[in-house]
C-alpha cells in the first residue's frame, strides 16, 4: 500500500499527485538533510534564534544570581509572566498527546511524520519555567525535581505537586528514548562514516533491526501507551487544578480542566502548523507533508477554536449566574478593568480569527494559515496571561488591589523561551531526521508483509497502540 | 576498633592462627618474614616506651605530643577577640540580671521638639533593640508614638558622623576643644557675640549647663528654635494670660472634643497619650457604655478628622470667626458667662448662622456642637491646631475658659521658651553683619529647616567659626566648619520636665559606637565649662547626678540619695509636687483677636474679599518625618502616611473639585507661589480636602543622608518667614508645569467596591448600636472537607476594635522592630513589594468631597483553615497545634502561590535579598535575635510574634502555671495607643479575646471564603450627635 493509496483511502477526492515513494527514497529525502550543509537561511535563522535564546537565558542567570525582584511581580501579583510562559509552553507541549490521540487515524498516520522531537524541545522549554519562577531555584530544584526528598514531603492535597512527580518525568525519558527515536538513529548511524557514525551508533543503543528488536519495540510502545492515555488528558488538567485548587474567583472554576485541555490542543495545533509550513517550505517536503495535512489541521484549529469560545462564554455565563459579587466582578474587570486590552487581544486572536477557516481556500493557503498560526499563538499566551494576572490584580480585599507591570527581564525570558524553542527546532531540523522515517516506512508497500490491507482497517482504531504512546512526555 | 581489637584479644581466638588455616599464599608456603609479621600485633614502633625516638631521627611520641600542644598553645595565644583589642559595647553600667538570651528593659526617655516621650527600652545583651513607652510613667503608660519606636533604627544609622572634623580632616578632640573655647572666650575682646542654638530645652539639668556657660562666656547667646513650633498658640496665650505655664490637653477627663485643625492623632506632639486617652472615653465592651464625641473643623484631610464623629470643612483663615461666632452662640443661647472683661460687643458682630450661611456648613451639626459643649462644661475640650492664626487661638482660649476646661481637660506644663520668627530672622541680620564671632548649632539645623535657609547659609559665611554638634551630618553642618560628632540619645543620659511634675530621666542603653570618638552634646559644653575654669566633673552623668542631688533629692527623705536615683533611674521619672494653674483670661485680648479674625470674613460687617483670592496652605509636620529630624530612618519613610497611604515623599493634597477645576491629577506637577516662595511638588487628590485648601507636609526633601536625601520635597522655604502663624499661607496659587511624578503609595484603590459587609462588617452609630436595630453581621458557617483541626489547650486569636482604631500606625512600626522587616526603597513600594506584615487599609466611601473614613489593620488572619497551607507544593506553610499559621522559612523555596491564594494578601516575599542589600554596617544591630532574618525568595508574614508566644509560655511552664490572659502581648498590640488590639487564648472563655470574640460587634473578614480566620474584628461604632440622644457621655 502506497503512500498515496492511503491517503487516497481517507480523502478519497484530495489525494496529492506526486511521485511514488519508496522507503529508500523516503530515507533519502529525509535523512540526507542531515548530511549536508545547512543553507545560509538556516545560518540566518539560528543567529536569530540562539542570540534571542542566550539572551533569554542571561537574564535567566541574572534572575537567579539577583532574585525574582528583577520580575515585575508583586505582592497581589505574585505570578504573572513567569507561570504564564509556563501554562503556555505545556499546554503547546501537550498538543503532541493530542495529535495522536484525537486525530482521525488516517492523518495520525500522516501525522507521525510531524512528531519525534519537537514534544521533546518543549518540554525542555517548559520544564525550565516552573523551577526559575520560584524565589529559591536551587532548593526547589532539589525538592520537588525529580524525587521529592524524605527531608520535604510535599503536599499532596496540591495538584501542582504532581505537576512535578517523578513518575511524569521518568516515563517522559523512557518513552522518548524507546519510541521511534533508537530505529531512526539507526538508519542514520547506517548511512553514516567516522565521528557520526560513533554518534549514532551509541544514541541508537545497538538497534540493529531485527525482528526481535521489531517485536520488543512493539512491546515497550504498547506499554508506554497505556501509561501515556491517562496522561494525554492530565497533563493540561493537571495544570489546571494548579488554579482551580485556589480560592481566587476567576481561578476557582471547575470549567478549567476541558477549557484547559481544548486549549492546548488549539495552541499546538497552531504552533505545530507554525513550525511545519516552515519545515515544509525549507525542507521541501511537500510531498510528505501535504495540503491536505495542513487543511485538516486547520480544521481541528477552527474546531477547537470554536470550543475555547463556547468556554468563554461558559465562564462569563456562570460568573453572571452564579450571582456571586467576586465572581460578577471578577469577570467585569477582566473585560473591562485596567487589563481589559488583554481580554480583547484574547478575544480577538482566539475566537474571532479562526472564523476565517471556514473558507476552504483559506484553510490551504499557506500565508494565511501562517499568519492565523501565529495570531492564535498571540492569543493563547494572552489567554493564559488574561487568567493569571488580573486574577491577582483585583481579587478579594480592595486595599491589595495592584497592578503587575512587566520588567525587561519579564520581556526577555518571554522572548527567550521563543528563543530557545526555535533554536532546539533548527538544531533538530539540522541533526535528527525531521519526519520519522520508520513510522513511515511502515505504511509504505511490502513494510507490513503480514498485514495484508484487509487486516488493517482504513479508519480507526489504530491496530498497534503506539499513537497513544507518541506523546509519550512527561511534562 | 576498640570493640574489634578487644574481640581479638578474647576467648579462644589465638592471636597465632592454628597452621590449617592460611590467609595468604605466602603464609601457607611458611615464609619466615610473614610468620615473623604475624607475630605483632602493632606495627613496628607502636609498642616503644613513649620517651624512646625509635630508630633514626624519629619524633619520640611524648615529644610529638608535646610539639602538638605547643603548636596548639602558641596559635590560640596568637587569636584575639574583638573585646581584649577594647570595649566593644558593653553593659554602660554592668547589670547584674543580665543572662545573655534573655532582654532586659530599661527606662529612657527623649525629646521631640517640646515634648518628652518617656520610653522603655528592649535591650539583647547590650543591644537596645526595640522600643515601647514606659509602662510606669504617667504620661506614657506603655505607649509611644511611632517615630519614637522607630528611632531605635537612627541609633544605627550608618550615615551616622563617627569622628570630629574640621574642614574635613579629622580632628583631635583636646584640639577642637580648644578652639571652640579660644572663639568663646576672646569675642568678648573684638565685641562680638557667640551664638549657641539648640532645639527647646526640656531638661533643666542642661539649662542649667548652658547657664553656667553663659555665666562664663557672657557675650554666649542661647537660643532655642524649633522647626515646627506653636508659634500662634504662644503669641494668643501671652496676650490673652501674660506669662504662664502652658496647657496639655487631657482627653481622658472630655466627653467633647473640638479640634479646630488639630491633627492631634498624628502630627501634634504625644499624639501616642492623646490617642489613649481619646480612645479609653469611647471604648464599648456593652450596649450600657457611651463614647465621647469628637468634633473636627479643618481644611486638610488629616487623621484626627478621619476619625471624627463630626467633621466640619472650613478654611482655616476662618477658623478664627467660626470660632468667636461659636463663643457668642454659647453665651448668647446656651448662657455661658463670658470671662471677666471680655467685650460682649465686640463678640456680638460674629454670628454662627451667618458663618454657617457663608461657609456652606450643615447648620443642624454646628447646632448640635454648641449645644454638646455648653451641655458639657468642665468635660469638654477645644484644641486649636499650630496652623491656625494667633486670633483662632485666643478664640480657642476664650472658648476653653467659657467651658473651664482648665484644670479639668487642660493640664498645666511648663512653657519652653522657644525663639520667635521674629527673633530668628533678627539674629540672621546679626549673623550676616558679622556680629558673631562663633555659632554652634547643637542638634539644630537653620539651614534646612528655616523658610530663609538659603541666607542663613550665605549668613554663616560671616562668622569666623560655626561648628555643629550632633550625630548626623545636616545642611546646616555642611556650611560649618566644624563638625563634632555626637551621641545619639539612646547613648546619653539627660533628664527632661513633662507636665504635671514629672521629672523623666534618659538614661543610656549603649555605650556609644563609636566610643573613641562620641560623646554627647553636654559633655562638649561641659569641656568648654571646664576649660573656661569651671570645678565641674568631666562626665555629664556626675554633672546630672550632681543636681539631681542637689536640687531633685527631697531633703527631708529618708532614703539615701543613691536609693533614690536607683529607683529614679529604674522607673525612668520621680513625680514631684506641682503647683495648680492659676492664669487669669484677659478678656482684652478678644478684641485686639476679633478685630484680626474679622478681616476678611464675610459674616462680619467689616469683612472684605481679598481672603478669598487664592489658596490657603497648610504646612504641617509630617506624620513619619515630623520636622524632618527623622528623615533618614528608613523604617519611618517606607511607613504611609496615615490617610494618603503615600510612602517615600510628600505631596500637595487638593481637593477634588479643584483637582477638576485645575485640571490635575495625582502626581502632575505643580508650582506653588506663596508671596515670594516658590516650589514645585507633585499634587495628590485628597478627598475630604475642603475646597481652596491646600496642604503640603513639611520634614522631607532633604539633600543629605542616604535614606533621606531626595526623597520628597522641602516645604520650609514656603513658610512665612516673619509671621506669628508661618504654617498658613493664604493668596497662594498653583501653576501646572506639566511635569509628572509618581506618587508612591501602599494602596492605590480605597473604594469598598460594594463589598462593605464583607470587609468592614456593618458600621453603626453608638445610638442604633444601644438600641439592638442593626442588622446582624453575615456569618457563614460552610461545611468543609477539610479535617478539623484537633483542639489543644490554646488557640491563639486576635480581637481588633475598628471602633477604637485610629490608624495611627504606630503597630505597623513596633512590628517593622519586633520582627526584623526590612525596608525595600520607593521604587519597590512603587511596585507594591513594602513587607509590613500588618498594614493599615484606609477605605473611604460616600461622597468624594465629605467621605466617611474606615482605618482597618490588616495582618494574618492565622486561618484555621487557611487557603494558603494547602497550595503549598513543599509544605512550607503549615497549622501549629495552637492554632497558629506557621511560615517555615527553610523549607520555603518562593513559589508565592500562598499570597496569590491568600484573600487577605497579607504575605509578603522578599523578591531581593533585602537584608542584604539595603542593610548598611552597624544596622544589623538592631535586629532581634529572637526573629529569623529571612533571605531571598522566601515567603513571610506575621507570626502573631511567635517568639513572645514562647517567651511567655517558657516562664509559665518554669512557674508551673498556666499562661495567663494578657500575659501575651504582640508587637502591635502593645504598641497600639487606642488598645485596639487585643490577644489571647480563644479556648479560654474567660480571656478578653474570648469575649470579645462574642461580641454581637464581631464579624470575620471576608467570612464567606471559609478560610475561618482567628482574628474577629469589632465593628465600627461612630457617635453623631442625633435628636433622640442626650449627647455625649
Amino acid at each position: 500500500m502506497s503512500l498515496e493509496s492511503a491517503v487516497e483511502r481517507a480523502f478519497p477526492a484530495r489525494a496529492p499527485k506526486s511521485a511514488p515513494l519508496s522507503p529508500a527514497r523516503v530515507d533519502e529525502q529525509v535523512l540526507s538533510i542531515t548530511e549536508t550543509r545547512p543553507p545560509l537561511s538556516w545560518y540566518a535563522a539560528f543567529a536569530v534564534a540562539g542570540s534571542v535564546m542566550t539572551m533569554g537565558f542571561a537574564m535567566i542567570g541574572y534572575t537567579v544570581y539577583r532574585g525574582i525582584g528583577v520580575w515585575g511581580n508583586n505582592v497581589p501579583v505574585g505570578w504573572a509572566f513567569d507561570i504564564t510562559n509556563f501554562v503556555f509552553w505545556v499546554g503547546i507541549g501537550a498538543d503532541a498527546h493530542f495529535g495522536d490521540i484525537f486525530l482521525p487515524a488516517a492523518l495520525a498516520q500522516r501525522h507521525r511524520p510531524l512528531r519525534g522531537g519537537h514534544d521533546a524541545i518543549r518540554r525542555h522549554v517548559r520544564r525550565h519555567l516552573p523551577l526559575i519562577h520560584t524565589g529559591r531555584p536551587w532548593l526547589a530544584a532539589f525538592w520537588l525535581f525529580p524525587i521529592p526528598t524524605s527531608a520535604a514531603w510535599g503536599q499532596f492535597l496540591l495538584a501542582l505537586f504532581g505537576t512535578c512527580s517523578p513518575f511524569r518525568l521518568l516515563h517522559g525519558v523512557g518513552a522518548f528514548l524507546v519510541r521511534g527515536a533508537v530505529a531512526r538513529l539507526a538508519s542514520l548511524r547506517d548511512r553514516a562514516r567516522a565521528a557520526r557514525a560513533v554518534i549514532f551508533s551509541i544514541l541508537s543503543l545497538g538497534w540493529t533491526g531485527s525482528a526481535r528488536h521489531w517485536v520488543h519495540y512493539e512491546k515497550a510502545y504498547m506499554i508506554l501507551a497505556g501509561l501515556a492515555t491517562p496522561l494525554v488528558l492530565s497533563v493540561h488538567s493537571v495544570v489546571s487544578f494548579d488554579f482551580a485548587t485556589s480560592v481566587l474567583p476567576g481561578w476557582h472554576s471547575t470549567i478549567f480542566p476541558p477549557y484547559f485541555v481544548v486549549g492546548a490542543i488549539f495552541s499546538g495545533f497552531a504552533m505545530v502548523v507554525t513550525v511545519l509550513v516552515i519545515v515544509r517550505w525549507a525542507m521541501k517536503l511537500d510531498n510528505l507533508i501535504t495540503m491536505n495535512h495542513l487543511d485538516v489541521m486547520n480544521k481541528v484549529i477552527l474546531t477547537t477554536g470554536l470550543i475555547v469560545g463556547l468556554a468563554y462564554f461558559t465562564e462569563f455565563f456562570i460568573g453572571w449566574y452564579s450571582q456571586a459579587l467576586y465572581e460578577q466582578e471578577m469577570f467585569r474587570l477582566r473585560m473591562f478593568g485596567p487589563y481589559g486590552w488583554a481580554f480583547w487581544v484574547m478575544f480577538s486572536c482566539n475566537v474571532l480569527v479562526p472564523q476565517i477557516f471556514w473558507f476552504r481556500a483559506m484553510r490551504r493557503s499557506v500565508p494565511v494559515m501562517f499568519a492565523v498560526a501565529i495570531l492564535v499563538n498571540v492569543g493563547m499566551w494572552f489567554e493564559r496571561f488574561v487568567i493569571i494576572t488580573p486574577t491577582l490584580a483585583q481579587d478579594f480585599l480592595p486595599s491589595s488591589w495592584g497592578m503587575f507591570i512587566p520588567t525587561i527581564f519579564d520581556i526577555g525570558i518571554l522572548l527567550g523561551s521563543f528563543g530557545l524553542f526555535f533554536t532546539l527546532i533548527l538544531v533538530f531540523a539540522r541533526v535528527l531526521p525531521v519526519i520519522s522515517t520508520t513510522e513511515v516506512k511502515m505504511d509504505l508497500p511490502g513494510a507490513q508483509p503480514h498485514r495484508t490491507p484487509s487486516h488493517h482497517p482504513p479508519l480507526p482504531p489504530l491496530p498497534r497502540g503506539e499513537g497513544a504512546a507518541a506523546g509519550g512526555g512527561g511534562d | 576498633m576498640d570493640d574489634k581489637r578487644r574481640g581479638l584479644q578474647q576467648g579462644d581466638a589465638p592471636i597465632v592462627a592454628p597452621e590449617r588455616l592460611w590467609r595468604s599464599l605466602s603464609e601457607r608456603a611458611g615464609e619466615d618474614a610473614v610468620r615473623e609479621a604475624r607475630g605483632h600485633e602493632f606495627v613496628p614502633g607502636a609498642a616503644l616506651p613513649m620517651d624512646s625516638a625509635g630508630e633514626g631521627d624519629a619524633v619520640s611520641r611524648r615529644r610529638f605530643m608535646a610539639l602538638l600542644s605547643a603548636t596548639a598553645a602558641f596559635g590560640a595565644a596568637g587569636c584575639s577577640t574583638p573585646q581584649d583589642r577594647g570595649k566593644m559595647v558593653p553593659y554602660t553600667k554592668q547589670p547584674p540580671e543580665v543572662t545573655p538570651g534573655i532582654a532586659n528593659y530599661y527606662a529612657s526617655a527623649f525629646q521631640e521638639g517640646t515634648t518628652v516621650y518617656p520610653v522603655l527600652v528592649k535591650a539583647r545583651e547590650g543591644r537596645p533593640i526595640h522600643l515601647t513607652g514606659n509602662d510606669a510613667h504617667p504620661h506614657s503608660q506603655g505607649k509611644t508614638t511611632l517615630r519614637a519606636q522607630a528611632e531605635v533604627l537612627s541609633l544605627y544609622d550608618p550615615d551616622r558622623l563617627e569622628d570630629w572634623r574640621e574642614g574635613g580632616k579629622p580632628i583631635k578632640k583636646d584640639a577642637a576643644i580648644a578652639k571652640l573655647v579660644a572663639a568663646l572666650s576672646d569675642g568678648p575682646a573684638r565685641g562680638s557675640r557667640a551664638l549657641l542654638m539648640t532645639g527647646a530645652v526640656l531638661s533643666p539639668t542642661r539649662r542649667a549647663l548652658i547657664e553656667e556657660l553663659k555665666g562664663k562666656a557672657p557675650h554666649l547667646v542661647h537660643v532655642a528654635f524649633e522647626p515646627v513650633a506653636d508659634h500662634a498658640a504662644r503669641a494668643a496665650a501671652s496676650a490673652a494670660f501674660g506669662d504662664g505655664p502652658a496647657l496639655a490637653p487631657q482627653l481622658d477627663r472630655a466627653r467633647v472634643v473640638l479640634a479646630v485643625e488639630a491633627d492631634f492623632m498624628s502630627t501634634l506632639p504625644d499624639s501616642a497619650r492623646l490617642i489613649r486617652q481619646f480612645a479609653d472615653r469611647r471604648r464599648v465592651r456593652s450596649k450600657e457604655d457611651g463614647m465621647n464625641r469628637l468634633y473636627c473643623i479643618e481644611g486638610r484631610m488629616s487623621l484626627t478628622g478621619s476619625n471624627a464623629d463630626h467633621r466640619l470643612q472650613l478654611r482655616p483663615s476662618r477658623a478664627a470667626a467660626f470660632l468667636f461666632a461659636l463663643a457668642w452662640e454659647l453665651h448668647e443661647k446656651h448662657r455661658l458667662p463670658l470671662p471677666y472683661g471680655v467685650d460682649s460687643s465686640v463678640l456680638s458682630s460674629f454670628k454662627l448662622a451667618a458663618m454657617v450661611e457663608s461657609e456652606k456648613l450643615p447648620a443642624p451639626v454646628v447646632e448640635a456642637l454648641a449645644a454638646d459643649l455648653a451641655g458639657h462644661r468642665g468635660q469638654a475640650v477645644v484644641l486649636a491646631g499650630p496652623v491656625l492664626p494667633a486670633a483662632a487661638h485666643t478664640a480657642a482660649a476664650l472658648l476653653n475658659v467659657m467651658l473651664e476646661a482648665e484644670g479639668r481637660t487642660l493640664d498645666a506644663c511648663a512653657l519652653v521658651p522657644l525663639a520667635t520668627p521674629e527673633e530668628l530672622r533678627a539674629l540672621r541680620a546679626d549673623l550676616e553683619q558679622g556680629r558673631y564671632s562663633v555659632a554652634i548649632f547643637w542638634e539644630s539645623d537653620p539651614v534646612y529647616a528655616l523658610p530663609d535657609g538659603a541666607d542663613w547659609k550665605r549668613a554663616l559665611v560671616q562668622v569666623p567659626l560655626c561648628v555643629a554638634i550632633g550625630p548626623l551630618a545636616t545642611e546646616t553642618s555642611q556650611a560649618c566648619s566644624m563638625v563634632l560628632a555626637a551621641n545619639h540619645w539612646l547613648e546619653s543620659w539627660n533628664d527632661f520636665e513633662s507636665p504635671g511634675g514629672v521629672l523623666t530621666l534618659q538614661q543610656p542603653l549603649i555605650e556609644p559606637l563609636y566610643p573613641d570618638a562620641l560623646m554627647q552634646g553636654e559633655e562638649i559644653l561641659l569641656a568648654c565649662l571646664k576649660a573656661l575654669g569651671a570645678q565641674r566633673p568631666g562626665e555629664y552623668y556626675e554633672y546630672l547626678r550632681e543636681r539631681w542631688q542637689r536640687e531633685v533629692y527631697p531633703a527631708d527623705s529618708p532614703a539615701p540619695f543613691s536609693a533614690f536615683w536607683e529607683a529614679a533611674v529604674h522607673d525612668g521619672f520621680v513625680q514631684r509636687p506641682v503647683a495648680p494653674v492659676v492664669r487669669t483670661f484677659n478678656g482684652a485680648a478678644v478684641a485686639a483677636a476679633a478685630r484680626d479674625a474679622g478681616l476678611g470674613d464675610p459674616a462680619h460687617p467689616t469683612s472684605s474679599s481679598s481672603a478669598h483670592s487664592g489658596f490657603e496652605l497648610v504646612l504641617h509636620p509630617d506624620a513619619r518625618t515630623w520636622d524632618g529630624r527623622y528623615a533618614n530612618n528608613g523604617w519611618l519613610q517606607e511607613l504611609p502616611e496615615p490617610v494618603s497611604k503615600e510612602a517615600w515623599g510628600n505631596a500637595l493634597a487638593l481637593a477634588p473639585v479643584d483637582a477638576e477645576r485645575l485640571e490635575v491629577a495625582d502626581g502632575d506637577l505643580v508650582e506653588i507661589s506663596a508671596g515670594e516662595a516658590k516650589l514645585t511638588v507633585p499634587t495628590l487628590v485628597q478627598p475630604g480636602q475642603a475646597p481652596g485648601v491646600l496642604s503640603l507636609a513639611l520634614g522631607l526633601g532633604k539633600s543629605l543622608g542616604s535614606i533621606a536625601a531626595g526623597v520628597g520635597v522641602n516645604a520650609f522655604p514656603l513658610v512665612a518667614a516673619e509671621s506669628r502663624s508661618p504654617y498658613l499661607r493664604t493668596g497662594v496659587s498653583l501653576t501646572r508645569t506639566g511635569g509628572k511624578k509618581k506618587i508612591i503609595r501602599t494602596q492605590e484603590h480605597w473604594a469598598l467596591e460594594g463589598r462593605d459587609a464583607d470587609i468592614i462588617g456593618r458600621p453603626q452609630t453608638l445610638v442604633q448600636y444601644a438600641h439592638g436595630d442593626h442588622e446582624p453581621h453575615a456569618h457563614h458557617d460552610h461545611p468543609t472537607l477539610y479535617p478539623e483541626h484537633k483542639p489543644g489547650a490554646e488557640k491563639w486569636g486576635m480581637a481588633i476594635d475598628l471602633s477604637s482604631c485610629v490608624g495611627c500606625s504606630g503597630c505597623m512600626i513596633a512590628c517593622q522592630s519586633e520582627n526584623n522587616i526590612p525596608t525595600v526603597g520607593p521604587e519597590a513600594v512603587d511596585r507594591s513589594r513594602e513587607m509590613h506584615w500588618i498594614r493599615i487599609d484606609r477605605y473611604y466611601s460616600g461622597d468624594p468631597a465629605a467621605p466617611e473614613v474606615v482605618h482597618q489593620p490588616m495582618l494574618c488572619q492565622h486561618c484555621d483553615h487557611a487557603p494558603c497551607e494547602n497550595v503549598c507544593p513543599v509544605a512550607a506553610t503549615t497549622h501549629s497545634p495552637d492554632g497558629l499559621n506557621q511560615m517555615i522559612y527553610n523549607r520555603c523555596v518562593g513559589t508565592r502561590y500562598c499570597s496569590n491564594n491568600c484573600p487577605y494578601k497579607v504575605r509578603r516575599f522578599n523578591f531581593f535579598d533585602y537584608h542584604l542589600e539595603r542593610v548598611r554596617e552597624p544596622q544589623e544591630m538592631v535586629y532581634n535575635p529572637e526573629v529569623t532574618v529571612r533571605p531571598r525568595g522566601v515567603m513571610e508574614k506575621c507570626t502573631f510574634c511567635v517568639q513572645r508566644i514562647a517567651d511567655a509560655r517558657m516562664r509559665a511552664k518554669a512557674e508551673e502555671r498556666p499562661v495567663r490572659d494578657g500575659e501575651i502581648t504582640p508587637a502591635c498590640a502593645a504598641a497600639c495607643p487606642a488598645k485596639a488590639i487585643v490577644f489571647g487564648n480563644l479556648l479560654d472563655p474567660e480571656s478578653e479575646v474570648s469575649r470579645l470574640s462574642a461580641s454581637d460587634r464581631g464579624f470575620k473578614v471576608l467570612d464567606f471564603v471559609g478560610a475561618r480566620p482567628a482574628i474577629t474584628y469589632l465593628a465600627h461604632l461612630s457617635n453623631p450627635a442625633s435628636p433622640e440622644d442626650d449627647h455625649a457621655s
